[in-house]
């Protein structure tokens, strides 16, 4: 067997092992030292002297002392401790009556903290159930239609993997080997965009069928000027201070990625105390919470490091390069093939899994249809919402569905998701057109 | 006998990545007093960069046994999840044997012939004149690698006994993502 059919026989059997549910972080390692033993193989060497095991060893060790990968634990410390930090029904609340006078006050309420709740945790699960016990039970309550409710969440909650500061954008900086820097700028607008759609089309549907969003009852809409400024100082403005300082942080260049991590942890450490939620056991939850979430992302690191220079090594890489350049696609067809494979691909994976292992694939390609990675990388976040949010695995759908009303089926919450979604690929193929929208905001700041 | 063998493993797991997992308050202040001394008082300085790295890279690595005790790994489980629990134990114990020890044992010899090179010299960090030591950080290489061997082995041993139970043993208590105690604690408040 030549080494490139051995490459496609590694991936293969790799894909397979990891549909029967197998951890994949560790297929990933032993596959790399078995097929990695069998091509740095020379006769007459003693068995760990074979190379594969240095490149293991060493490859293991670049993941540990990554210094963009260290912004991880930090990001994800930070979210824990907001999690816990009681503000979710008060920022739910104010927004609520900021709306009022918004067509599908409710919804866009709980958008809008969706939004900006799984900005600051970058954890969709949490977001998703937190307002599925919240704001999905009033929404209910106030004839607002169960499909549109249910999408808003899941949809809402799923946008803190794109929205900066986003651990997703972290990994594939890592992965990709671009700025996480000029990420975060690229997809600032992009998020933003994306969010915006979702709300216009809440209120499109609030005006043009009023039925399926009812406007509240007076007494509740009832309050003045100045209360409402009050209530979205105690709740909202905290909370928007520390996402925009983290992110000001790192787009103007005055601290990396992982020091403004660690002060929006420490932010969201003192935002806890201020709104009297901290104590022991939340913090012993959220420091172990950390670690076993970084340990199940940097794993796929270290396994999957190894894994890929195997596969490029025995020639994988180059073989299904040749394979796309004689498909004979342009830079049009080449971006829609991948973005579908992405997008078939959410559907039994995370998108850690999707980034950390598929996406090297296509890296090596971008050059030769003039893609720049950043770009890319804005289209794959956008893309990979839907993993989210469609079946079978549609992460938020479930997490809803976990913590909603019996009467609220399934079907019903993906049927609400369904219009998201499109929103997504209309975003997907307006920043196709307008690739400004990704370009710009780098380029000013960056273009000196 | 199993059952305690595979308690004390677990036990020991927890205890470790529990322990390590505090690496990360140290990190976030560590890190913070850089960002502070660097702005406020104009005197960055020497060893944060180090730290930081060290600390993430003990906390993460050291950890990694205790989330597989806690099943915490990712997978991809669309069809695994619909199998009988016997089907899934036959199948995860064939597969550990063939897809987790291998690259496990790597970890912990070819990590022990890497960190002990590093030991012996005493190896220093190149990144500041202050000289931060990085032997111990690669000396952790083989260590989780044996961490993860251990937990292994347990996970295997709960394979064997659900296969001749029909079920899985459960696992220690411990804390858990927002998101399943609020589906849990919903779901059990639904039935009551």
């Amino acid at each position: 067997m030549s080494n490139p059919q051995l490459a496609l026989l590694m991936l293969g059997l790799f894909i397979f092992i990891i549909m029967l549910g197998f951890p994949i972080a560790f297929t990933l390692m032993a596959m790399a030292v078995a097929f990695g033993f069998y091509a740095y193989f020379t006769p007459d060497q003693a068995f760990f002297d074979n190379r594969v095991f240095y490149l293991f060893t060493q490859n293991t060790f670049s993941v540990m002392n990554s210094d963009i990968l260290v912004a991880i634990p930090l990001f994800l410390f930070m979210g824990y401790m907001i999690e816990r930090s009681n503000i979710l029904d008060k920022l739910f609340l104010s927004l609520q009556v900021a709306f009022r006078r918004v067509p599908g006050a409710m919804a866009i309420a709980a958008l809008v903290t969706c939004a900006l709740f799984a900005t600051a945790t970058g954890i969709v699960g949490a977001v998703v159930t937190l307002m599925g016990l919240l704001a999905f039970p009033a929404m209910l309550k106030a004839n607002y239609d169960q499909k549109i409710s249910a999408g808003v969440i899941c949809a809402g909650g799923t946008l803190g993997i794109l929205i900066p500061p986003s651990i997703m954008l972290i990994v594939y900086g890592a992965t990709a080997g671009v700025s996480v820097v000029k990420l975060y700028a690229a997809a600032l607008i992009p998020g933003f965009l994306l969010a915006g759609l979702y709300m216009a089309y809440v209120i499109t549907i609030a005006i043009t069928r009023p039925k399926l969003m009812p406007k509240l009852p007076r007494e509740q809409a009832d309050m003045g000027f100045i209360e409402v400024l009050l209530l979205l100082l105690k709740a909202f403005l905290p909370l928007a201070v520390l996402i925009m300082s983290v992110l000001g942080a790192i787009l103007f260049g005055l601290a990396t990625p992982s020091e403004a991590a660690a002060i929006g942890a420490l932010g969201s450490v003192v935002l806890a105390i201020a709104y009297r939620a901290m104590s022991w056991g939340k913090l012993r939850e959220a420091v172990y919470l950390t670690a076993r979430t970084s340990a199940m992302v940097c794993y796929l690191f270290v396994g999957s490091w190894t894994f890929s220079s195997i596969f490029s090594y025995l020639g994988g890489e180059g073989m299904i390069k040749d394979f796309v350049l004689g498909l004979d696609l342009n830079m049009v067809t080449f971006l829609m093939l991948s973005q579908l494979i992405i997008f078939l691909l959410g559907w039994p994976l995370e998108w850690s899994e999707i980034i950390i292992i598929f996406v090297p694939i296509f890296l090596p390609l971008l050059p030769h249809f003039g893609v720049d990675p950043i770009f890319f990388g804005i289209l794959i976040a956008l893309n990979l919402q839907t993993s989210f949010l469609t079946p079978p695995m549609a992460m938020s759908a479930y997490y809803l569905k976990g913590v909603a009303p019996p009467h609220v089926l399934l079907a019903s919450i993906f049927k609400g998701c369904l219009p998201f979604v499109s929103m997504v690929f209309v975003a997907m193929a307006l920043i196709y057109v307008f690739p400004q929208l990704v370009s710009w905001l780098p380029e000013v700041l960056y273009s000196r | 006998m199993i059952r305690s063998i595979i308690k004390t493993i677990d036990l020991l797991n927890k205890s470790v990545g529990h322990a390590f997992a505090w690496c990360i308050v140290i990190l976030t202040l560590g890190v913070s007093y850089e960002v502070f001394v660097r702005y406020a008082l104009r005197d960055p300085t020497s060893w944060a960069f180090d730290l930081s790295y060290i600390l993430y890279g003990a906390l993460f690595l050291m950890a990694g046994a205790y989330t597989l005790s806690r099943g915490g790994h990712v997978r991809a489980d669309i069809f695994y999840r619909r199998w009988p629990a016997r089907t899934q134990a036959a199948l995860e114990f064939v597969l550990y044997i063939l897809f987790f020890f291998p690259g496990v044992l790597a970890l912990v010899i070819a990590g022990w012939g890497y960190g002990h090179e590093s030991f012996v010299i005493r190896e220093v960090s190149v990144n500041s004149p202050v000289g931060v030591p990085i032997w111990p950080l690669k000396m952790l290489i083989p260590a989780a690698g044996v961490l993860l061997t251990l937990q292994g082995i347990a996970e295997c041993l709960r394979c064997v006994l659900c296969l001749r139970e029909g079920a899985w043993p459960a696992r220690l208590h411990d804390v858990e993502e927002l998101e399943s105690q609020l589906i849990q604690s919903h779901s059990s408040g639904a039935q009551s």
